[in-house]
C-alpha cells in the first residue's frame, strides 16, 4: 500500500472527527440507550436503576439519554429504521403518539417474571407502567395556614394573585384542566367547564408556568402560594428546604402512568427487556419508593411506607380508591384544539 | 498547487480557501432550510399531501398574526430601550481614561460571560413578588401590595433588554470610537451648543454603529426562547414558544416548518429594513 498524502489526510481526519464526536462511529455493537427524563428521574435511575441492571447483566454498556417525551418520539421518528434510543420513557399522552406512530413493540409479557404482580393499571401490554405520578394540591404551610382539601380550593377569595398553574404543554396542565372540567360535569371529551372554571379563577392566578420545573421554582421565590403540582417535585423542593406541602384532593390525586417501552428495531432488544423487567423488580421499586426519590411503586409486592404512605397511599388497595387515572386517548384526540383554545383564552 | 500565473487580474480571488465553509454552510445550513421549506409545503401531519394550507391557516387566523405582531413588537421595544440606556454608555466610554474604560467594558461584557439561564433566573429573584425591587419598595413604604413584575410585557422587555444590551453598546463603542473627537470642538467652535453638536455631529456619525447594534439586538430579542418564556410566563406567547408548542407538544411538524418560515421572512424584512437604513447612514459616515 502506498501512503501519499491525499490518504493519510483521510484518515487523519476521519480520526480527528472520531475522535471530536465520539457518537459518531458504526452503528452496530452500540451500548443500550435509554431515554430517561431530565432531572430527579434522571438522578434516580443513574442512581438505582442502572446499577441493578448493570448487577444483573454482567455490567452490560449502557447509556442514558435524558430528555422529553416528546423529543424522543421526534429523535425515534426521525430514523425509524435504525433507532438512536433502544427504551423510552412516556407519560400517558406521548406514549399512545409513539404507539399510534408504531415506534414500539409490545412488551414481551410471557417471559416477563414480574408483568403480573405489577396492579391492573400498571399492565401495558405495549409497554408496563413500572412508576406513578401523582398530581394533587401543592402549598406553601407558611402562607396556607388550613391545608387545602379540594382542588376547588383554589377559587377561594383569600388567595387572590396566590395560585400558580402550568399552560397546558405539559402533561400536568392538561391533566389537571380536565380533572377541573370533571369536578364541574365535564368529561376527558368535554372539557368546556373546565374553561370555564379558568376563566374564574383568573383573578387568583398569579402566574401560568410555562412548564412544571419553571411552576416549582416560583414556590422558591414567592411568587405563588399554591398550585396543582406533582408529588415528586414538591419533595425535591422540600429536601431543599422550601416550605412546600403535598396534599391529595378529596376529588382524588390524579395518577399519570409513566410507561417504558422498547422502541420497535431497536438492535439491543434483548437488553432493553432487561432493563425494563430490572425497573420491574420489587427491590427497585422499593429503594426508589424511599427517600430521596419517593417513586410511588406500581408492582403489588411492595410494602408502602414513609411519605408515600403517609400522604398517597398505605396500599395498592387505597392507592386505587385515591387515584384518578384519566383516558388519554379521548384527551389526546382535542388536545391540540385545547391548546389554542388555552393560547387564545388564558391571558392574565 | 504551482504559482498563480502572473497575468491573473489582481481583482479575482482563489474561491479554494472559502470552499470548506460554504460546503459546511450548504451541508448544516442550506440543506436543512430547503428541508424545512419542503415540509411546510404539506397540507397534513405526516406530509403527504403537497399545499399552502399551513399557510393560509397562519394568515387567515387573527390570532397568530397577533403572536407575530407581538413577538415583532417585544423585538422593537428591547431595542429602543437598548439603545436609550446603551448609547450614553458608549459615549461615555469614549470620554473616560483608560482606567474607567476597563471598567465600563467590563460591566458592559459581564453578562456575556454568564448563562442567560442564570441571568434569567437572578431576573426571576429580582422582579418577583418578595423580589429586591418589591421589598426595597415595600420598606420604603412606597408601596402597600407588591407590584406585579414578572410575567408582564414590562419585565420581559427589561429583562430582555438587560441580557442583550452588550450586542447594542459594542457596536455603538466602535462607531463613536472613529468619530474624531476635533469634530466636536470644531462644531462648538462654529457656535453649536452641545445639544446641536449631539444631533448634527455625534448622532449621524454614529449610525452605523446604531443600525449595527440595533440588528443584533433585534434578531437576538426576538428569538429569545428561554428569557422570553421563563419571564413571560407561559401565558405571553411568542413565536419561539408557539413554534416549540407546535413542534414538540402537538408533533404538528409541517405547521412548525411554516411558522418557522414566515418568522425567518418577518425577521430578514425587519433586518433589511435596518441595512436600507444603514445603507442611506453612509452618507454622513464617510465623512
Amino acid at each position: 500500500m502506498i501512503i501519499n498524502r491525499r490518504s493519510l489526510l483521510t484518515t487523519a481526519l476521519t480520526l480527528g472527527a472520531m475522535k471530536a464526536f465520539p457518537g459518531l462511529s458504526y452503528a452496530q455493537a452500540r451500548p443500550l440507550v435509554f431515554a430517561t427524563f431530565t432531572g430527579s428521574w434522571e438522578e434516580a435511575h443513574k442512581a438505582v436503576l442502572v446499577p441493578a441492571f448493570r448487577k444483573a447483566n454482567a455490567d452490560a454498556a449502557m447509556v442514558l439519554d435524558p430528555m422529553l417525551s416528546v423529543d424522543q418520539i421526534a429523535k425515534v421518528n426521525a430514523a425509524k429504521a435504525n433507532p438512536p434510543i433502544d427504551v423510552m420513557l412516556h407519560d400517558p399522552g406521548p406514549a399512545l403518539v409513539a404507539i399510534g406512530q408504531d415506534l414500539v413493540e409490545p412488551y414481551p409479557v410471557e417471559k416477563s417474571a414480574y408483568y403480573k404482580d405489577l396492579i391492573a393499571e400498571a399492565q401495558e401490554p405495549m409497554g408496563p407502567a413500572p412508576f406513578f405520578q401523582v398530581v394533587g394540591l401543592t402549598y406553601n404551610p407558611e402562607a396556607v395556614k388550613t391545608p387545602p382539601t379540594s382542588w376547588a380550593d383554589l377559587w377561594k377569595p383569600e388567595f387572590k394573585g396566590r395560585v400558580g398553574i402550568t399552560n397546558l404543554n405539559s402533561t400536568l396542565g392538561t391533566g389537571w384542566l380536565v380533572e377541573i372540567a370533571k369536578m364541574r360535569g365535564g368529561s376527558e371529551a368535554n372539557v368546556d367547564p373546565g374553561f370555564k372554571a379558568l376563566e374564574e379563577l383568573k383573578p387568583n392566578l398569579a402566574a401560568v408556568a410555562a412548564n412544571p420545573g419553571a411552576l416549582a421554582t416560583l414556590f422558591q421565590q414567592g411568587q405563588i402560594d399554591i398550585s396543582p403540582g406533582n408529588f415528586n417535585a414538591i419533595q425535591i423542593l422540600k429536601a431543599r428546604g422550601v416550605p412546600v406541602e403535598f396534599v391529595a384532593p378529596k376529588e382524588g390525586a390524579i395518577a399519570f402512568k409513566t410507561t417504558i417501552h422498547i422502541v420497535k428495531n431497536s438492535p439491543n432488544r434483548e437488553l432493553a427487556f432487561k432493563l425494563i423487567e430490572a425497573a420491574l423488580t420489587p427491590e427497585v421499586q422499593t429503594t426508589l419508593m424511599n427517600p430521596p426519590y419517593l417513586i410511588v411503586p406500581t408492582n403489588s409486592k411492595v410494602t408502602m411506607g414513609g411519605e408515600i404512605a403517609r400522604v398517597l397511599a398505605k396500599d395498592t388497595a387505597e392507592l386505587k380508591q385515591k387515584f384518578v387515572f384519566q383516558d388519554w386517548k379521548k384527551i389526546n384526540e382535542q388536545r391540540s384544539a385545547w391548546i389554542e383554545r388555552f393560547n387564545r383564552e388564558i391571558k392574565i | 498547487m504551482g504559482a498563480a500565473p502572473a497575468s491573473r487580474d489582481v481583482t479575482s480571488y482563489g474561491m479554494g480557501l472559502a470552499a470548506p465553509l460554504a460546503l459546511f454552510f450548504l451541508l448544516f445550513f442550506v440543506a436543512p432550510l430547503l428541508q424545512l421549506l419542503w415540509l411546510s409545503l404539506h397540507n397534513d401531519t405526516a406530509a403527504l399531501h403537497w399545499g399552502l394550507g399551513q399557510y393560509l391557516h397562519f394568515l387567515a387566523d387573527p390570532f397568530s398574526l397577533g403572536v407575530l405582531g407581538s413577538t415583532l413588537l417585544l423585538g422593537a421595544e428591547v431595542t429602543a430601550v437598548c439603545l436609550v440606556l446603551g448609547f450614553p454608555i458608549a459615549w461615555l466610554y469614549q470620554r473616560v481614561g483608560p482606567k474607567l474604560q476597563t471598567i465600563i467594558i467590563l460591566i458592559v461584557l459581564l453578562p456575556l460571560l454568564t448563562s442567560v439561564v442564570v441571568r434569567t433566573f437572578a431576573w426571576i429573584v429580582i422582579l418577583g413578588r418578595q423580589g429586591i425591587i418589591n421589598a426595597t419598595l415595600q420598606s420604603l413604604g412606597i408601596i402597600d401590595t407588591p407590584l406585579k413584575l414578572l410575567y408582564t410585557q414590562f419585565g420581559v422587555v427589561i429583562a430582555l433588554a438587560q441580557v442583550q444590551m452588550p450586542l447594542m453598546t459594542l457596536p455603538l463603542i466602535t462607531a463613536l470610537g472613529r468619530i474624531d473627537p476635533n469634530l466636536d470642538d470644531a462644531s462648538c467652535s462654529l457656535g453649536a451648543g452641545s445639544w446641536r453638536t449631539f444631533f448634527r455631529i455625534v448622532l449621524p456619525l454614529s449610525l452605523p454603529g446604531v443600525i449595527a447594534g440595533c440588528t443584533l439586538t433585534y434578531a437576538a430579542a426576538i428569538t429569545a426562547f428561554i428569557t422570553q418564556s421563563l419571564i413571560g410566563g407561559g401565558q405571553m406567547l411568542f413565536m419561539p414558544m408557539y413554534l416549540y408548542q407546535q413542534a414538540s407538544t402537538l408533533q404538528n411538524w409541517p405547521f412548525a416548518a411554516a411558522i418557522s418560515i414566515i418568522f425567518l421572512l418577518a425577521v430578514l424584512a425587519v433586518v433589511s429594513v435596518f441595512t436600507t437604513l444603514g445603507r442611506m447612514s453612509r452618507g454622513y459616515g464617510g465623512a
